[in-house]
């Protein structure tokens, strides 16, 4: 049966438009419950005994919700406990037009086979559709949608089984109207926080629900606190006019009274708007897009670089705040001053769940607590609890509800426990969360795209592939690496030449674009490397087995295949799919074992030996090029096998091989970046690492002129070299200091589209054109780029998105945003692990350098441990010794010492835990000795006891 | 113009029937032949209307759509016409054939229709100055079988009936800036007022006499036509004569007479037609090109 349906739409031109689109009504829809004959469904979800322990229903049910509960309640709906649930169409959609996140857990929930939830698709089942009427909303036609459905299943439920077992519907709507008149017509209806409660199994669940409009007045005092945000309408208009500006909010770490609004200007620039003091943040949460209006110059303020953090007892009268506020406005002078604004609106809210750990309320029988976030930048959030008790000192997620004019603190509902604070699983799940690392196991679509097991290379797979199972192909990784991504190989040719292969995991072959294994991957964008834990970018059949280039079995690659001379020039590049089968798996220092070991004469190490050769003469003459060799500290656990506990430290080292296997990757990606930008100009997706500007140099500058070292940054190249000269007797680590210090010089390095950028050159290598191509396992980019290469080599067939330039720049955004929080997580969890590390050793007396000078402290870089901490001369309960700070130098005069960047120093090092959400490091300064700043050697290593097994 | 061929004695046949008033097909000369109304039949439209005389089928769709008032007339709007004579038709309107046909159409309905006599084009406007209602009118011939005047004109009326135009409110912000805003329910619209819109009347002088709404065959015994746009009360609001014979004061008196006489009594029954069928609503079952 046809039906359109009509709407009208006001197009971008300001003109209106009818749109008519047709809809089919269908009279082969399922109802999808088990204990339905009428329906003739090949398989069923919602179960016949569908069985939820609630006082209210006491008989087999299923659960309709509406949209608002969806929406609002989806984190209750995500316990295991609710099951049998009916998603409508109608809420689907309603769902995805609202939030794309609800939508995307909303659709998890859907999959998961456990939960029963069944999408029943009313718009197009012939019953069920129903006509807006005349003078009927939108919202209310959906809910009257909704009801029809409702009442349908409850009569269709009736008539198909007879009523043994009396299965019902019962419908979960928060809305005081449509409920009346859902009773109206005889449906079982309840609110959602009714029904919750009368799951009398499973009281825990009435935390997760989110306050709803009733709820929060009773919360709040009645004094407005906040101006009214501006409806939408008027935000659009005035930012159209030019009155308002839309940005991004981000909150200040060290000052819960401060903001700055990115305003996104033409191309990479933008401009910052400065927001100071509660009235004028306004509620915005860090990462919102909000409206800001420009404050009259004469209010502009400058930054304070007072550190205030929103502690003690929730505060709702507002005396202390005014304090503090004043405190901020110090006058500053007028060139300090920034542009100042206020937020009159917010555009789109960012909120997401928050991890943190609860303030319990000193009232005893209070069921609201304060709740802390992790991130310093998030407000305080208000939550209702009864498990307040059970909760403390544990790191809790909290969403948030809303923020009402009237109420200091945003509302929210608590979503789940992660654990003990301090745990280690628990610290790495709130590390995950908080740096937005997608962890989830792999939802069942995703694992549907996954080869069948046993997987065998068939015929038709080697069509287009060249066979080189023959060729003494080998891998060299760390130990323990179960993701092998490359692997090489190195012979002589007849004609005296070599012939070198580099060999890349083919998972473009296993990923095919657009399916949900391809999207899933795109939007992890990378592999996370944990200390001791691998958050995978692919399911771990792809990334450890059919991908992994394992020894002595037959696996899919993408070689890159170059006929070199013996001085290193390539002759000829080649590209093609191509089966291999490894012939081992080393690791770089049994690789390095066979090169060293004279007797040894097999293929392999022949092999390696060759390589081992071309890859010195390319490195050299990648330094001539002026490539950096910069160092930065890396340090490896070691972990205890059965705790999992770090009981070791050591910064990694560097073999030869280690550089073998690096300079021919180097030359893979370089040779794939040339080809693919020369087949597709506007599309090639390439790597950039851009030149600092010149600025970034003076803290590296001015650290060698302490020296009486010379360092020049006009090029890559005068940087390489002087860096390669600077030495100073009897300092044999300065040169690593330097190296290090000008790696924080650099910028970071990213990926783009050749189409929307003209600026190619990597920087660090320098190379004019780069791209990733070596560990597809690991980094979505170089699937990407394996497309690209297949579609040049005609090995592949090509899609539309991948050649479009706009939706491959939005992925490269993703992808350098997944990148900088993978890093960002490493590092976190390699501190983390630190902490843990030094808990276990209690105090420790090190040596260390100054890497640099502050205002008040020094940051001391230990390089038997790789870790870098602060020392502070000043702090709050003490009277600050006379600092005198030279900012030319810079050094730091501490009565009588004086200290320098690079000078050599003893700490000792402990664990402060006396903020169990933010642990850290501390250092004391043991020597130089300065009387009143320099603590005492503490006494002989009180070696820890035996470290307390958490578990 | 489509013409067919009429031989001598057909044509003295025809004469002399008119002369009697009994037509071929056994019309009287004041008499429509079998007319067939449908609206609402083109569903992204906002109006339209499908109408059959005898052989001859046209279709109008209506669209509105915002454009700026006419400088001269500053708070009213305007009807835009176009005529697309498809060699559906006949077969004579392939490629361009049909152009000049349209444009003349398109001209006469241009006068018959775009004034605030016969539309309420004040009720167009949207905010004077700047933002007003521009109804595209398109007619699509469908079938060619004479008198395409009357019903076309009829189809328009019954277009202009049945359209809805999505009702729209102009809100001012702070800074003056004026920006439209359309309601969000589908059945929240504005209905034009039809009952000035004229229809046309066609007289065609056979012989001595007139006849209306004539067919091919008497189109090709005529030698002038006279058209004429008559109102509900009978106010004639446009004539023209077409044709390239010579008629005399007399006879487009009588003419005229005739045509205010037939126009007045085509409204009342088209009228009751189309408030019968908006009555059906929903219910209404649709015929559509295939019924």
């Amino acid at each position: 049966m046809l039906k359109s349906k009509t709407f009208v739409k006001k197009t971008r031109s300001g003109g209106v438009m009818k749109i008519v689109r047709e809809h089919y009504l269908r009279d082969d829809i399922w109802c999808g419950s088990e204990a339905c004959t009428e329906c003739k469904q090949e398989s069923t979800v919602l179960q016949t005994d569908a069985c939820m322990e609630s006082s209210l229903c006491s008989y087999p049910h299923y659960l309709i919700p509406d949209t608002n509960v969806v929406l609002h309640q989806i984190d209750v709906l995500e316990d295991a406990v609710i099951r049998n649930v009916i998603i409508l169409q109608t809420v689907l959609q309603e769902v995805r037009h609202r939030s794309a996140p609800v939508y995307k857990r909303l659709k998890d929930i859907i999959h998961e086979k456990e939960k029963h939830f069944y999408t029943f698709t009313n718009e197009h089942h012939r019953e069920t559709f129903i006509e807006r009427e005349p003078g009927e909303s939108a919202n209310d036609r959906n809910d009257r949608a909704i009801r029809v459905a409702a009442k349908w299943y409850s009569q269709h439920l009736k008539t198909s089984e007879s009523d043994t077992d009396g299965l019902k519907v019962v419908l979960l709507t928060n809305d005081q109207g449509n409920k009346q008149k859902a009773e109206e017509s005889g449906l079982l209806v309840y609110k959602f926080e009714e029904y919750i409660k009368s799951l009398t199994a499973n009281p825990e669940l009435v935390d997760r629900l989110a306050l709803s409009n009733d709820d929060k007045n009773e919360i709040t005092s009645s004094k407005v606190l906040f101006p009214e945000h501006l409806p939408l309408s008027r935000i659009q208009a005035g930012i159209k006019s030019g009155s308002f500006v839309q940005g991004t909010f981000r909150a200040s770490r060290d000052n819960y009274l401060e903001a700055t609004v990115f305003i996104q200007g033409e191309g990479e620039d933008g401009t910052e708007i400065l927001i100071q003091g509660l009235q004028n943040l306004n509620r915005a949460v860090h990462q919102d897009v909000v409206a800001v209006q420009l404050l009259p110059r004469n209010q502009w303020v400058a930054p304070s670089s007072v550190v205030l953090q929103d502690e003690g007892a929730a505060k709702d009268d507002n005396v202390e705040e005014e304090e503090e506020e004043k405190a901020l406005r110090i006058s500053a002078a007028e060139a300090a001053r920034k542009a100042t604004g206020k937020v009159v609106g917010i555009i789109k809210r960012n909120w997401r769940p928050f991890c943190g750990m609860l303030n319990v309320s000193q009232i005893k029988e209070s069921t609201r607590h304060l709740f802390t976030p992790a991130d310093r930048r998030i407000p305080r959030i208000r939550i209702e609890t009864r498990q307040a008790s059970t909760l403390a000192g544990q790191r809790i997620m909290v969403s948030i509800d809303g923020w009402p004019k009237d109420s200091r603190y945003p509302n929210g509902h608590f979503v789940r426990s992660l654990g003990g604070a301090g745990e280690k699983d628990t610290e790495q799940e709130v590390l995950l969360l908080e740096h937005d690392v997608p962890h989830q196991a792999f939802s069942q679509a995703v694992l549907n795209f996954l080869p069948k097991m046993p997987w065998a290379i068939t015929p038709e797979d080697m069509v287009r592939r060249e066979d080189l199972r023959h060729l003494t192909v080998c891998s060299v990784d760390p130990p323990g690496c179960t993701d092998i991504d490359d692997a090489l190989h190195c012979r002589e040719l007849e004609n005296g030449n070599l012939e070198v292969g580099v060999h890349i995991a083919d998972v473009s072959h296993f990923i095919r674009p657009g399916n949900a294994l391809d999207k899933e991957a795109a939007n992890r964008g990378t592999t996370v490397y944990l200390c001791g834990k691998r958050i995978d970018m692919v399911p771990e059949l792809l990334s450890s087995n059919l991908c992994s280039l394992r020894s002595n079995v037959e696996r899919l690659a993408f070689s890159c295949i170059w006929e070199m001379n013996h001085e290193a020039e390539i002759l000829k590049t080649r590209f093609t799919k191509s089966v291999i089968n490894s012939k081992a798996s080393l690791t770089y220092a049994e690789a390095q074992m066979r090169i060293d070991d004279t007797n040894k004469n097999d293929d392999i190490t022949k092999s390696l030996r060759g390589l081992n050769k071309l890859a010195k003469i390319l490195k050299r003459q990648r330094i001539e090029k002026g490539a950096l060799t910069l160092s930065s500290l890396e340090v490896r656990f070691h972990m205890d096998s059965e705790t999992h506990d770090p009981i070791d430290l050591q910064t990694k080292e560097l073999m030869e091989t280690n550089s073998m296997v690096e300079e021919f990757m180097l030359l893979a990606n370089i040779s794939v970046a040339q080809k693919i930008y020369d087949e597709f100009q506007e599309c090639a997706l390439l790597r950039k690492h851009p030149a600092p500007p010149p600025s970034n140099y003076d803290i590296l500058l001015k650290a060698a002129k302490s020296k009486d070292v010379a360092i020049y940054t006009d090029t890559a190249k005068a940087l390489a070299d002087s860096l390669d000269v600077a030495k100073v007797d009897g300092f044999p680590y300065f040169n690593t200091l330097l190296r290090i210090l000008a790696t924080r010089c650099m910028m970071q390095a990213v990926y783009f589209c050749s189409g929307m950028d003209n600026d190619f050159h990597h920087y660090g290598l320098a190379s004019p054109i780069y791209t990733h191509f070596t560990s597809p396992i690991r980094r979505y980019a170089d699937i990407i780029v394996h497309r690209l290469l297949a579609v040049a080599i005609g090995a592949d067939s090509t899609y539309p998105d991948l050649m479009d330039k706009h939706k491959q720049s939005a992925l490269c955004n993703n992808l350098n945003y997944r990148h900088k929080m993978a890093q960002y997580a490493q590092r976190a969890s390699v501190a983390f692990h630190t902490q843990l590390f030094f808990k276990s050793r209690g105090i420790l007396n090190e040596e260390g350098f100054v890497l640099f000078v502050r205002k008040n402290a020094i940051i001391v870089l230990i390089p038997k441990f790789g870790l870098e901490g602060t020392v502070f001369f000043d702090s709050k309960d003490k009277v600050a010794p006379s600092i005198v700070f030279d900012e030319e130098g810079p050094t730091l005069t501490i009565q009588q010492h004086t200290f320098r960047i690079f000078d050599k120093v003893k700490v000792t090092i402990s664990l402060d835990a006396s903020n169990i959400q933010h642990q850290k490091i501390r250092m004391a300064l043991t020597d130089p000795v300065i009387p009143g700043v320099s603590v005492p050697v503490p006494d002989a290593e009180p070696q820890a006891k035996k470290p307390k097994l958490d578990r | 113009m489509a013409t067919v061929q009429v031989s001598e004695a057909e044509k003295v046949y025809i004469l002399h029937g008119i002369r009697d008033d009994l037509r071929v097909d056994g019309r009287g000369c004041e008499d429509y032949r079998h007319m067939e109304i449908e609206t609402d039949v083109v569903s992204n439209t906002d109006g339209s209307a499908k109408v059959t005389l005898g052989h001859t089928a046209v279709l109008v769709g209506i669209k509105a759509d915002i454009g700026k008032p006419r400088p001269l007339v500053p708070n009213e709007g305007y009807l835009e016409f176009f005529v697309d004579c498809s060699a559906n038709a006949t077969p004579e309107f392939e490629g361009r054939g049909g152009e000049e046909l349209g444009t003349e159409l398109s001209n006469t309905l241009y006068k018959v229709f775009n004034n605030k006599h016969s539309v309420d084009l004040k009720s167009l406007c949207i905010c004077p100055g700047e933002h007003c209602w521009v109804l595209y009118v398109d007619v699509l011939l469908l079938q060619c079988d004479g008198n395409l005047y009357d019903a076309i004109s009829i189809a328009i009326k019954a277009a202009l009936f049945n359209t809805k135009i999505p009702r729209v409110r102009i809100s001012t912000d702070e800074e003056g800036g004026k920006e439209i805003e359309l309601s969000d329910d589908p059945y929240d619209c504005m209905r034009l007022n039809v009952e000035n819109v004229p229809c046309i009347v066609t007289l065609c002088k056979v012989g001595h006499r007139h006849v209306v709404d004539a067919t091919l065959q008497e189109k090709a015994c005529s030698v002038a036509s006279l058209i004429i746009s008559v109102t509900h009360k009978g106010t004639v609001t446009c004539t023209r004569k077409v044709g390239g014979g010579s008629l005399d004061s007399e006879s487009i008196f009588e003419m005229t007479e005739a045509g205010k006489r037939v126009g007045k009594a085509l409204h009342a029954p088209l009228m009751n037609v189309l408030q019968q069928e908006e009555h059906l609503g929903k219910k209404k079952q649709k015929v559509g090109f295939l019924g």
